[in-house]
């Protein structure tokens, strides 16, 4: 049920984002680093769910906020001529490699138990048939 | 299913939905920028780039301040350039109507000197040609008497003319008369002009003694040729 949500929102949304009209190139900037802020969001969202903590309205809030937030920055960042959205990439680039390491020992863990328990179980039939 | 869990499943379709619609719309802008060159520039290039044009700018227009200041100043000087020339003109024109160098009219007088024939001489006379101290002395009467302008056959009388004696002939303006009638035109009040020769015991009458036979003709408008020659200045300079 909700991958179904997930792959009709993206496909719904890919088709929306070509045919809508090309936005001024001034405003790109703050729409990468929205991008970036809510890729961070959604990895972050991953990590939860798989360490069992995911609060779904801390994700929402998350996602919203975040994107908000440093689109503010990047454009407080123009008007004092500071590139702060150097800085939000920073961040949120460093916490979706964290996440990303979570979510790969995750993975790994589980995947090489699975393989250790079908290990384990090979031998005990092979004992068995011995 | 749950209420929530419907909830859920639509919010993450709408934040699917929202994430790759500006993913792709970011994909849109970034792949039509690389196409153009100027939308490409960064800001900061392009915010170099105007302030290049700008402090350009700034220097051309100081210049064409400039240039068109020395402009009005030159105006400004043709102007009274103008203005001297006009009077520098008019002064000179003024000059040379004093000097001869122009032809001239006016009212005045046409002296006729000839020497008498034989029939004409009374007892006493004998012929005596005409010399150049009678042109001088008729001339010193005429300008005596406030002639402006005075002319010998066409000669015109100006502050260098020598009138002399060279042999036989006369010599006016550094050429040579021989003839034995004089024609003398002056400009100048006509009354006074005939009354400085022609009055009583006037030189007129003196001539006529030696044979000179002097006629005059009063007129309105008598015309004196300009002087052909030049001023030559050698030796002269302006004291100081």
């Amino acid at each position: 049920m909700v991958f179904i949500a997930i792959l009709i929102g993206c496909i719904l949304g890919a088709i929306v984002g070509i045919n809508v009209p090309t936005i001024s190139y001034s405003y790109s900037s703050y729409l990468a680093i929205a991008i970036v802020a809510a890729l961070d969001s959604v990895f972050g969202g991953i990590t939860g769910v798989l360490k069992r903590e995911f609060d779904f309205k801390i994700f929402i809030s998350g996602f919203f906020c975040n994107s908000i937030l440093s689109i503010l920055l990047t454009y407080l960042g123009n008007k004092l001529d500071v590139d702060i959205y150097l800085a939000a990439i920073v961040v949120f680039v460093g916490r979706m490699f964290l996440n990303l390491t979570i979510i790969r020992k995750y993975y790994i863990d589980k995947w090489s138990k699975k393989y250790q328990e079908y290990k384990d179980r090979r031998k005990t039939t092979e004992k068995q048939n011995l | 299913m749950k209420k929530g869990k419907i909830v859920m499943t639509i919010t993450i379709g709408i934040v699917c939905f929202l994430l790759t619609m500006i993913i792709f719309m970011q994909f849109k802008v970034v792949r039509e920028t690389e196409e153009t060159n100027i939308d490409t520039m960064q800001e900061a290039e392009l915010r170099q780039e105007l302030a290049n044009w700008k402090s350009k700018y700034d220097e051309t227009k100081e210049r064409y301040d400039e240039i068109s200041a020395t402009l009005e100043s030159y105006k400004e000087e043709t102007s009274s350039d103008s203005q001297t020339k006009e009077t520098l003109e008019a002064e000179l024109e003024n000059l040379e109507l004093q000097l001869g160098k122009t032809d001239v009219e006016g009212e005045g007088v046409v002296i006729t000197l000839s020497e008498k024939s034989e029939q004409e001489l009374e007892e006493e006379e004998q012929i005596i040609s005409i010399k150049a101290e009678d042109l001088v002395y008729i001339v010193n009467y005429l300008k005596d008497s406030g002639a402006e302008a005075i002319s010998i056959n066409d000669e015109r009388i100006v502050n260098t003319t020598d009138i002399a004696d060279v042999g036989d002939a006369i010599k006016i303006n550094s050429k040579y008369l021989r003839t034995d009638t004089y024609t003398i035109k002056a400009i100048g009040n006509s009354s006074y002009l005939e009354s400085s020769i022609f009055g009583k015991g006037g030189y007129a009458e003196q001539l006529s003694t030696t044979g000179i036979k002097t006629e005059i003709e009063k007129l309105d408008k008598v015309e004196i040729s300009k002087y052909d020659g030049e001023f030559e200045i050698k030796y002269i300079e302006e004291a100081e």
